[in-house]
């Protein structure tokens, strides 16, 4: 009885299984054709997650709403978890417009040749990072940072780690090296400054933007945290748009997508808050040099 | 003669005792100990933590999150195992060779077909579920193959070493009465495993569930995914009602699989049958439930993943990793090797730090642990303080082995400096509660009556330890340690993802900076790592024996 009962469980599981896979095969003869022009009508875009997950979401879904009614395609958001999955998304052709750091940025084109960074802000032409400390720490300057311990943002992020890198590496500070410890990479801009804050690191880098902003939110406690040293202007964040677009979307649909994107914020309140801006102006592929150059120098691309 | 080889092999349990002891202790000099191990925020952030694990977030948006996360993680978890079944059954027979006639064809196919099974098992399902994602994109079928791959080359190996160990005389009487070969298998060798294979599926199932829960590493939904939201914007009393919820699922699965194994071997009871069918209808929802949600709730096809689109990123992945079209590739650079040697090294002294920690944590809690010490039949002794004492060191043990150790180092390196150590403690977390309740099984499937007589003539709690309990269990407990020991070897790279040092850190950054050829160097080490450990252990309990 046992064994024929035992027999009975391994087949149904087996069974169950095979029934499944014969109607996922039918489902596919069926479906193959509409499904694909259907996947191809909507233009996704996404976001490098350097930011808090929530906060990030509402602001990009503003984006495609407005993307999507002045350029009349249906426009979608696709959140990624880390900063790589964002790019591997954009070099596979499923995501068609990101906003990425000047790092990413580098990556992605690299990745995609014929892909464009299109738009930014007036102020990633002159971006900037702030290093922050606990109040009392000691630390002033950069050369104070020797022995201390130190996080990253995400290690793919232009602010949170290789322009920070760069400056350090130029103050004579080897971050493998030098720290008490190795560094640490903590993923994101939001991270960093509560690390530093709990007390969990001496120090820490980031975006000079995130940090202005939680300043005035008051989502950071400055009697806690200071900022000790802002790095001199860099090129930063813009959005890229990929080669496939015209392909996939006609002719105009690169145009379009730029004439709407340098019309932002308009009057979102969620998009202004987000990209902490009131206007966006356009870009080149040519602005990232420097970017691409510190990173070929720090080994981070190849 | 036979006192003589009695003697020798004692001696060898003892010099391979001290052998391993001496091992462990080398690792630990890999580590400056000093009050810098933890950095200056480390303790308050211990708190803070602590504090989150007394009052977790019971916010009803949160437990919501939490119950939907819940589902996805056992959606995958069910999907992949149900897949797993069907590659170790086909991959299992042919590797057993009851198919083959002739004495060549039945070597060659055992020897291929193990080897198939033993390379997919070899590696990581989060590695695994990492290359999918870089091949065929953020798909749930990228988890749902991660986890059936290496699962179903444990389960194959098994089913393939069962269908080996069958009684010959059924076969040969199926055989004298004409039988061709696959109806020898239908009728012969199948129903003779099949209980066995059933329970030990079951009881992988349980592993299964953690391993899903850690998929979303790579951007899939599901409970890791929320403890990695809520980690990263710190929110401890968040972390841990998702941990939770994991504990709990895992409690379920495990209370369920305890079930279906205890009817499948108990013959004499009754209510198997009832029970039995119950396990069947609900293990027949459960997966078309999950396959269903899969297909349907998240919209994806498994064709899908065949698309013309997909073999060209998969080609040019899996080129980028050979180092087609590059110049100087990093695993033919001498001092990319070098440095991959190093991380190897650091890798290997941190799974031997990470075994040797939840040895000794597993010691001094086993005895008390043994359901016959806390009901006093094997000491003769009684205590009132023995049963509250056996209850606090199981929960202990299933809350250690219930959270992932990728969890447990995430947590942990906000304590600690990043580092091997860190790595090695988030390790030995998770795997102190697994050895610890595989030795306080041993300890209660032993012989009482030597213990019984000690008890009986005086010795102390001490002394039954050490001169009664202990050389029954000695050999067994070793075996149990190997083994953890290749286990934790195979996810030393995992916990690196997070900071923890090793070569599963590089691996991360690797990625990141799409530098694929150091990709392939640093898995090359990674599976040499994992053959040598391997080797070592299966020598090593060889040894013991």
């Amino acid at each position: 009885m046992k064994k024929w009962l035992t027999g009975i469980i391994l087949f149904m599981l087996v069974f169950s299984l095979a029934a499944c896979g014969q109607t996922e095969d039918k489902a596919n003869g069926e479906k193959e054709g509409n499904k694909q022009s259907k996947s191809e009508e909507v233009f996704k875009i996404g976001a490098i997650p350097d930011q808090n997950a929530a906060f990030l979401q509402s602001g990009m879904e503003a984006v495609a709403k407005q993307l999507s009614e002045e350029t009349g395609m249906k426009v979608e958001f696709v959140p990624s978890v880390d900063y790589s999955a964002l790019v591997t998304g954009f070099q596979r052709g499923e995501i068609h417009l990101a906003w990425f750091g000047g790092l990413t940025s580098v990556q992605a084109r690299n990745l995609v040749p014929d892909s464009e960074s299109i738009v930014q802000r007036p102020r990633d032409a002159e971006f900037k990072s702030v290093f922050i400390t606990q109040e009392g720490s000691g630390i002033n300057t950069l050369a104070d940072l020797k022995g201390k311990s130190f996080t990253f943002g995400s290690e793919s992020s232009t602010s949170g780690h290789l322009m920070p890198r760069y400056f350090l590496n130029e103050e004579g500070i080897d971050p493998n090296t030098d720290f008490n410890g190795k560094p640490n990479f903590s993923g994101s801009h939001d991270t960093t400054y509560k690390l530093i804050e709990s007390g969990s690191f001496q120090a820490g880098a980031l975006n000079i933007s995130v940090w202005e902003a939680a300043v005035k939110e008051g989502k950071v406690d400055t009697s806690k945290v200071k900022v000790f040293y802002t790095t001199p202007d860099y090129y930063d964040y813009n959005w890229t748009i990929n080669s496939n677009v015209e392909e996939v979307f006609g002719g105009d649909a690169k145009q379009k997508v730029k004439d709407s994107l340098l019309s932002m914020p308009g009057n979102s309140k969620e998009i202004a808050d987000l990209f902490q801006t009131d206007k966006f102006i356009e870009t080149k592929n040519d602005n990232y040099e420097k970017i691409e150059k510190v990173a070929k120098e720090l080994e981070i691309i190849k | 003669m036979m006192k003589l080889i009695s003697s020798l092999k004692l001696h060898k349990r003892f010099i391979l005792t001290l052998l391993l002891l001496a091992v462990f202790l080398w690792s630990l000099t890999s580590i400056h100990w000093n009050r810098e191990l933890f950095h200056a925020g480390g303790i308050p952030t211990m708190l803070q933590i602590f504090e989150g694990l007394i009052q977790p977030n019971l916010a009803p948006s949160i437990l919501l999150a939490g119950l939907e996360s819940a589902w996805i993680t056992l959606a995958y978890a069910v999907a992949g195992m149900s897949l797993a079944i069907v590659y170790a059954f086909i991959v299992g027979v042919l590797a057993s060779g009851t198919l083959t006639t002739s004495k060549f064809s039945r070597f060659i196919s055992k020897v291929f077909f193990r080897g198939i099974l033993g390379f997919t098992r070899s590696i990581h399902e989060l590695i695994w579920a990492w290359l999918f994602v870089a091949a065929v994109g953020l798909s749930p079928y990228a988890a749902i193959l991660a986890l059936a791959i290496p699962y179903g080359g444990i389960l194959g190996r098994i089913f393939a070493d069962m269908l080996n160990d069958v009684p010959v005389e059924p076969i040969i009487a199926l055989k004298a009465a004409g039988s061709s070969r696959l109806q020898t298998l239908v009728y012969g060798f199948l129903p003779l495993v099949w209980a066995d294979f059933i329970s030990y599926t079951m009881y992988r199932f349980e592993c299964a569930i953690r391993s899903s829960a850690i998929m979303s590493f790579v951007g899939l939904g599901g409970l890791g995914f929320q403890i990695q939201l809520a980690l990263s914007d710190l929110k401890y009393d968040a972390v841990w009602t998702f941990v939770f919820f994991l504990i709990a699922l895992v409690i379920l699965v495990d209370g369920w699989s305890h079930l279906v194994r205890k009817g499948l071997t108990d013959h004499k009871r009754k209510s198997v049958f009832a029970s039995g069918w119950m396990s069947v209808l609900f293990a027949t929802l459960l997966i078309m439930g999950s396959w269903m949600y899969i297909t349907y709730g998240e919209n994806a096809r498994l064709y899908e993943l065949f698309s013309e689109k997909n073999m060209e990123y998969a080609k040019k992945f899996f080129g980028g990793l050979l180092g087609i079209n590059q110049e100087n590739p990093a695993f033919l650079d001498g001092e990319s090797w070098a440095n991959a040697l190093k991380l190897t090294l650091e890798t290997l002294e941190m799974s031997i730090m990470a075994i040797g920690f939840s040895t000794i944590v597993a010691f001094i809690t086993v005895i008390p642990a043994a359901r016959n010490i806390a009901n006093g039949n094997l000491t003769l002794k009684k205590r009132w303080y023995n049963w509250p004492l056996f209850a606090f060191i199981r929960l202990l043990y299933i809350f250690s082995r219930s959270v992932p150790e990728l969890v447990w180092a995430m947590m942990i390196i906000f304590i600690f400096k990043p580092g091997i150590l860190p790595g090695a403690l988030a390790l030995a977390l998770h795997n102190f509660g697994i050895l610890g309740k595989l030795w306080a099984e041993v300890v209660e499937d032993m012989d009482p009556r030597p213990i019984r007589n000690l008890a009986a003539s005086g010795a102390s709690k001490i002394e039954i330890l050490f001169y009664g309990i202990l050389p029954i269990v000695l050999p067994r407990f070793l075996t149990y340690i190997l083994y953890r020991w290749e286990v934790i070897m195979r996810t030393t790279i995992v916990v690196g993802f997070v900071g923890a040092g090793g070569l599963g850190m590089d691996f991360k950054l690797a990625m990141s900076y799409f530098n694929y050829t150091q990709i392939t160097l640093l898995l090359l080490c990674y599976m040499i790592l994992v053959l040598i450990a391997d080797f070592a252990s299966e020598t090593t309990r060889k040894a013991v024996k």
